[in-house]
Formats: C-alpha cells, structure tokens, sequence
C-alpha cells in the first residue's frame, strides 16, 4: 500500500485508506475527501512543502504529514 | 424577521450582506476572516429584517471552533429564514451543507452567487431543476457585481410570508442508510421528544458521526441509554459503506451532493485558465519565495515613499501653523495648552498616521482579496512546522498586520487548542497598522527605510522564536495543513474602496478621538505639571533605555492605541524635528519598545476573550520583557551598526 506522498505530480489516484486522528479526516471529509474519493495530485514536490491536490476542480493544500496517512492506490 | 446567512467559506455571504447593510462585514478571498457574527437591521420592499452574517463554514459538525459555534448560534436563536449562499462554480462541494441545513426544518432558500466564476469554468446550471430537487426558490446572483441581490430579497420576502408551508422537506438518503437514520430518529422522538430542542433527524445524524457537541447535550438529558443504540447502528453503517464511523456520513452527503450535481451541472469548455499557469509560478518552490519576497518589498516601498512624501509636506505645514499659534494666545495660558494639544492630535492624525494607513490599508485589501493569503500559506507550511506549527497558522499571523484584534479571532480556524493559543499568542506580536505607523512615521521617515525594514524582520526572527519555544512548551503534535486554496480573484476597485473605506472609518471614529483626547490629556498634565510626576515613576524604564525622562508619559498612552505614542512623542518633546532632540539610537530605541511591548488594550480584551485571562497576563508580562530585553540591547549596541 502507498501513501499519497508516493504518488507523482499529474496523476489521479483511489482513496483507500485515512488513518491517524478524527480530526483530519473529518476535516478531508468535509471538503469532500474520504475513502472513495478520487483525487488528482497537482503538486508533489518531494522534500519540500505540502501537497495540493485537486477534488471537484478545487485546490486543497495538503501538509506532508497529513498525507503521509491518506492511503491510495492507482486507477 | 431574523435571516441567516448561511454558505461555506469564500462564497461571498459577506458581500451579499454588504450590499443590502452597507459596509459593515469584512470581506475577503480567504477561509475564516468572517469570525464575528454580524448583525444588521436592514429595510428592504417595505419590510424590516435582521440579517446575520454568519462566518463561514464547511457543515454543521464540531469540527473546530468556529464550526461548532455556527451549529449552536443557528438552532439557539429563532430564524425566520436561512439563505444558504452557494459558490456556483463550486455547486458540487457546497451542496453538502445545503442538505445539512435542510434538516433543520427553517424555510431555505439558496443564493446562487458567482455565476460569473462558474460559467468562466464553462459550469452550466439549470437552476429551476436545482430548485426542484431541493425543494426551495434558487435564485442566481453576482454579489461582487450586485446583479440578484435585489431578487434575492424580493424571494425571500414571498417564503417568509409562506411562513411554516415553505420549510423544505428532507431529502431522503439511499435506502440502507435512511433505515438507519429513522430508526435513530425514531428512538430520540420516543424518548426526548419534549427536551431536546434540536430537530430529531437532525440529531440523529449528528448523534451517527460522532459529533462531541451534539452527544453532550444529549448526556446531560441523561441520554446514556441511546449511546448503545447509536454504536449499534454506527456499526451498522460502517459495514454498509466501509468508511468509519465518523466520515461514513459526511461522506455519504457528499454522494448525494454528487448525485444533484450530475443532474443538474452540463461542463461546457472553460475558458483559457491563465490562473491555473499563474499558480505554476506563485506556488514554485523556488520561484514562489521570490515572489513572496518582491511583492513584500514593493508592498513596503511604495507605502513608504508614498507616505513619506506626504509626511514630509504636511508636518511643515503643521509645524507653522502651531508657531503662528503662539503669536495669538499666550504661551502660559491653559488655552494655550488646550488649543495647542488639539492641533497636535488632529496633525498627527493627518500628518502622520494617514499617509501611511491608507496605501498599508488599500495594498492589505489587495492582497487578502486576490487570494493570495492561503497561497502564503502553503509556500511557509514547511517554515511553520519548524516553530510547532503549520502553514495554516500564517493566515492569522498575516492578518495581524492589518489589526491584532481580528488576526486573533482568525485563530479560530485552527482546530487543535494548542495551535490556537500559539498562533494567537504571535499574532498578537506583529507589528500592526498602528505600530506600522511608528515604524514608518519615525524610524523610516527619520532613518531611512532600511531600518524599517530591519525592525520587520527582526520582529519575524523573534517572533518565531517565541513560537519555537511555546511548541516547545507545549509539545503535542499539531494536525497539519488541509486548506482550501481559492481561485484567484481580482477585488473590484468597489470592493477595494468599501473596505479600505472600513477601516480608515475605524482610525477616524475610533482611534482619532482618542487620539485627540489623549493629545489634551497629556496638554493638561503639562499644564498642571503632572507630567513630571509620571515621567519620574518612570525615570528608572527611561533612564534604563537611554530616553529622556519626558517619553515617560508617551509609552503609557501607547497601550491604548499604538499611534498614540508616536503623536504623543512629538508633543512631548515640543517639536516635530525629532533628530533635533533624539539621537538616532534613540528614535530605534523607543520604536523597538513601542512595537514589542503590550499589545493594546483592544488585543488584551480579545486575547482574554479567545483564550483566557492567565494567557492574556501572560503575553504582556512577556512582550513587557522582551521590549525592555531588545530595546536595552539596541541602546547597548546600536550604536555599532547604526
Ligand atoms: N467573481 C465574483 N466574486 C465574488 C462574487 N461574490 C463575492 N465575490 C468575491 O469573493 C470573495 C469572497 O467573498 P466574501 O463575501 O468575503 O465571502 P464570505 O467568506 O462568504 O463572507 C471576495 O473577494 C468577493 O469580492 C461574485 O458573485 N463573483
Ligand atoms: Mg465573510
């Protein structure tokens, strides 16, 4: 299994899994991302900086420890 | 009649308000800014309404604090109305809380704004289907532009005549799922009908994700019987959907949000998007920082030499005008002294204070408007993690330049406690409008600019020290970003007006005054002689920081408005030629003291508001150290580098 951190720029990937605290998950879940969900990576830059990736045509910033835990997998 | 405003962040609930109440809420491109509940009484086609801005929120759930407050406010107070406004171009994301605010049995109807965005993005909505699925009037607006507003409120008017016959019916979940909320429903009705003062459906489904607010109230009704239920039809859910618990449901909305949204939107083609390019530069990991720093320095040179040029002008102006003063009245006469303090206070305010906080004002509005916050926001996530904090803690911080006071209630974006207190504890920090007042008034004005700028940055170096060891007082580790970024919008020159506008009205009914008043306060003391007094009780702080003894007085009033230290200064030395009588170690003196120590007394008041009193002693008794601890090292060592 992989992380959203693994996933490279421009790709489209599966949401399988959130683990760690309710928070960030409901916090995902209200701007529509949970499991299920299909999102596409605008911006990976590795070492440095949040993700953004992008959910109905809106950008959501992503901090690098919240996506260490956002599992997906490929489509 | 009490309407509610009511739509997720940046869906332009405050320009709707705005345009039917006058300029009375903050606008701006950013999640969060709208923390207050604006109140307003406005007359519209004959008839009298309460309107409330509320602030923005993503659903009903607990999720943070700002969040939590809008479920309670909306079911505490009785709303004739909800318009639930919709950001068009974002119909599929925003119709989750629509379906959340259906169940709350209030007549509804929805404003349709951004319709502008939306059919750029090549969006298409057939707004009567739209209106028939939810079962409410749906009316398309552009508030930026004022199109719809006007129908908005002629809408409203007809559903709230209709009264209890227009409260939308809910929207039935899919099948399995709806079992479930019913059979919840159901148990509550039975069981709490008469106490609880909360829809049951409502309830039900707040009761199934697990919402903390929502299952106190039930606890205190001694509701543990239910708690059994809820887990077992919790349980239930998970296995229907595979998600836990406390997303199944949220998700599920989202679903049938999707669900609406495929009915009703047809994608056409967007136009050229130059704004997704644009992104590709201003969010650059390299290229991103060199933009953040030139649009800082342009943003700080061309308020500085736009306002000095008029600082210049006007304080020669002010300085014949006092001399020729003294040719009328006689100089030991108390109207000498009172006439005389008057002047002081109004030049300062024109002199001084204006020719700064306007361009500061108009490029802060600028900025928060076009979007560009959040994108600060992700560019120094990596820099906030390093001070126990992340990126979204810089929104707040960045509004404080503007004003400590709303920059602290911003904090209430942040969902964990521990980052709240942090983030409003530096917000409190930054040198804002009134202290930029001082910075530019006197250390750039009297010393030039670089020094103004090496104040900025030596605040920020503080600054996150302070953060760096809160954290690491308080080591816990923080959440981490999810933030929304917004596309980028260029604020109409109305918007930039009105709000600009807001807040230059602020420094002149507010501040100005006091200004004013504080000149003839200190005028009197002089009179009487009582100056002397205080700035003797004060002589070991200014004798410690190498001042002379008359500024005293200056950095007491300072704590009721910043800008009144710097008015004050040049009223106690008697003259506006400062390097006449100050060194100009002592000019960087006395600005280092003045933007570090205390914040003001509006900042106290909502710092012990937001957090509590302890941590509101607490940040002065620091910020008091710490501008003692800087301003005696530059009197120490100033006058090496200067
Ligand atoms: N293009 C466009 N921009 C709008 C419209 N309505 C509001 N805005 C802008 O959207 C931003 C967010 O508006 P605001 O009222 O602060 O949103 P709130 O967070 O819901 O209170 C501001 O910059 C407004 O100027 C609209 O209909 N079209
Ligand atoms: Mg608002």
């Amino acid at each position: 299994m992989k992380s959203l951190l693994d996933v490279s720029t421009q790709k489209s990937v599966k949401i399988v899994g959130i683990s760690g605290g309710k928070g960030a998950r409901r916090s995902l879940a209200q701007l529509g991302i949970g499991i299920g969900s299909v999102v596409k990576i605008k911006r990976n830059a590795p070492f440095a900086g949040p993700l953004l990736i992008e959910n109905h045509g809106s950008s959501i910033a992503v901090g690098r420890g919240v996506a260490a835990k956002i599992m997906v997998e490929d489509i | 009649m009490k309407i509610a405003l009511i739509g997720q962040p940046n869906s332009g609930k405050s320009t709707i308000f705005n345009a039917v109440a006058g300029y009375k809420s903050v606008t701006s491109n950013l999640p969060g800014t709208t923390v207050e509940y604006m109140e307003s009484r406005v007359r519209l086609n004959g008839a009298v309404y309460d309107l409330v801005d509320f602030p923005g929120t993503y659903s009903l759930s607990s999720t943070n604090e700002a969040e939590a407050e809008v479920g309670k406010y909306l079911l505490s107070q009785k709303f004739d109305l909800i318009i639930n406004i919709i950001d068009a171009s974002q119909l599929g994301r925003s119709l989750p809380l629509t379906l959340e605010l259906i169940d709350l049995g209030i007549p509804m109807i929805v404003a349709l704004n951004m319709m502008d965005e939306a059919s750029r993005k090549g969006i298409e909505i057939e707004v009567d289907a739209l209106s028939e699925l939810l079962n409410m009037p749906v009316q398309t607006t552009v508030a930026s532009k004022n199109l719809g507003v006007r129908d908005l409120f002629v809408n409203a008017k007809h559903v709230i005549e209709e009264g209890k016959k227009s409260i939308p019916g809910s929207i039935p979940c899919q099948k399995d799922v709806e079992e479930i909320i019913c059979e919840l429903e159901y148990e509550i009705k039975q069981n709490f009908a008469p106490k609880v003062v909360y829809p049951s459906r409502f309830l039900a489904i707040k009761l199934l994700e697990d919402d903390e607010y929502y299952q106190s109230i039930l606890s205190h009704q001694n509701g543990h019987m239910l708690s059994d239920k809820v887990r077992v039809l919790q349980n239930k859910l998970v296995q229907l959907r595979g998600k836990p618990q406390d997303s199944v449901l949220v998700l599920e909305r989202h679903a049938m949000a999707m669900d609406i949204y495929g009915k009703v939107v047809k994608i056409g083609h967007p136009h050229s998007d130059w704004r997704e390019k644009l992104d590709h530069i201003v969010m650059h990991r390299m290229g991103g920082y060199f933009i953040l720093i030139t649009i800082l320095l342009s943003f700080f040179y061309i308020i500085f030499e736009f306002g000095a040029l008029l600082e210049g002008y006007l304080l020669t102006g002010f300085e014949n005008l006092q001399q020729s003063l003294s040719g009328v009245l006689d100089q030991n006469s108390i109207w000498f002294y009172l006439v005389q303090s008057i002047v002081w206070g109004i030049s300062g305010g024109i002199a001084i204070v204006l020719p700064y906080l306007v361009p500061f004002l108009i490029g802060l509005t600028i900025l928060e408007d076009a979007g560009y916050l959040p994108r600060v926001a992700f560019l120094m996530d990596s820099f906030m993690h390093r001070i126990g904090l992340h990126g979204t803690s810089i929104i707040p911080a960045v509004l404080g330049y503007g004003c400590n006071v709303p920059a602290v209630m911003a904090t209430r974006i942040l969902p964990s406690r521990r980052d709240k207190i942090i983030a409003a504890v530096i917000s409190s920090m930054i040198p804002c409008s009134a202290r930029s007042v001082v910075i530019f008034g006197l250390v750039a004005f009297y010393l030039g600019p670089f020094w103004a700028f090496a104040i900025y940055l030596f605040n920020i170096v503080v600054i996150s020290l302070t953060g760096k060891v809160l954290s690491w007082l308080m080591p816990e580790v923080s959440p981490g970003m999810i933030l929304e970024i917004p596309p980028y919008r260029w604020p109409s020159s109305r918007v930039i007006f009105r709000k600009t506008w807001f807040r230059i009205k602020e420094f002149i009914m507010v501040a100005w005054p006091i200004l004013i008043l504080g000149s003839v306060v200190l005028g009197m003391l002089e009179y009487f002689q009582l100056d002397k007094l205080i700035n003797q009780g004060l002589s070991p702080l200014t004798a410690l920081l190498g001042l002379p003894a008359v500024v005293g007085t200056t950095l007491i009033f300072g704590v009721l408005r910043k800008e009144l230290a710097l008015i004050m200064l040049t009223q106690a030395l008697g003259t506006t030629q400062i390097l006449t009588v100050l060194s100009t170690n002592q000019v960087l003196v006395f600005t280092i003291f003045i933007t570090f120590y205390i914040p003001c007394v509006a900042t106290m008041a909502v710092l012990s508001r937001e957090l509590n009193r302890s941590w509101m002693i607490l940040v002065v008794m620091i910020t008091l150290i710490l501008a003692i601890l800087f301003s005696f090292m530059f009197r120490v060592f100033g006058h090496l580098i200067l």
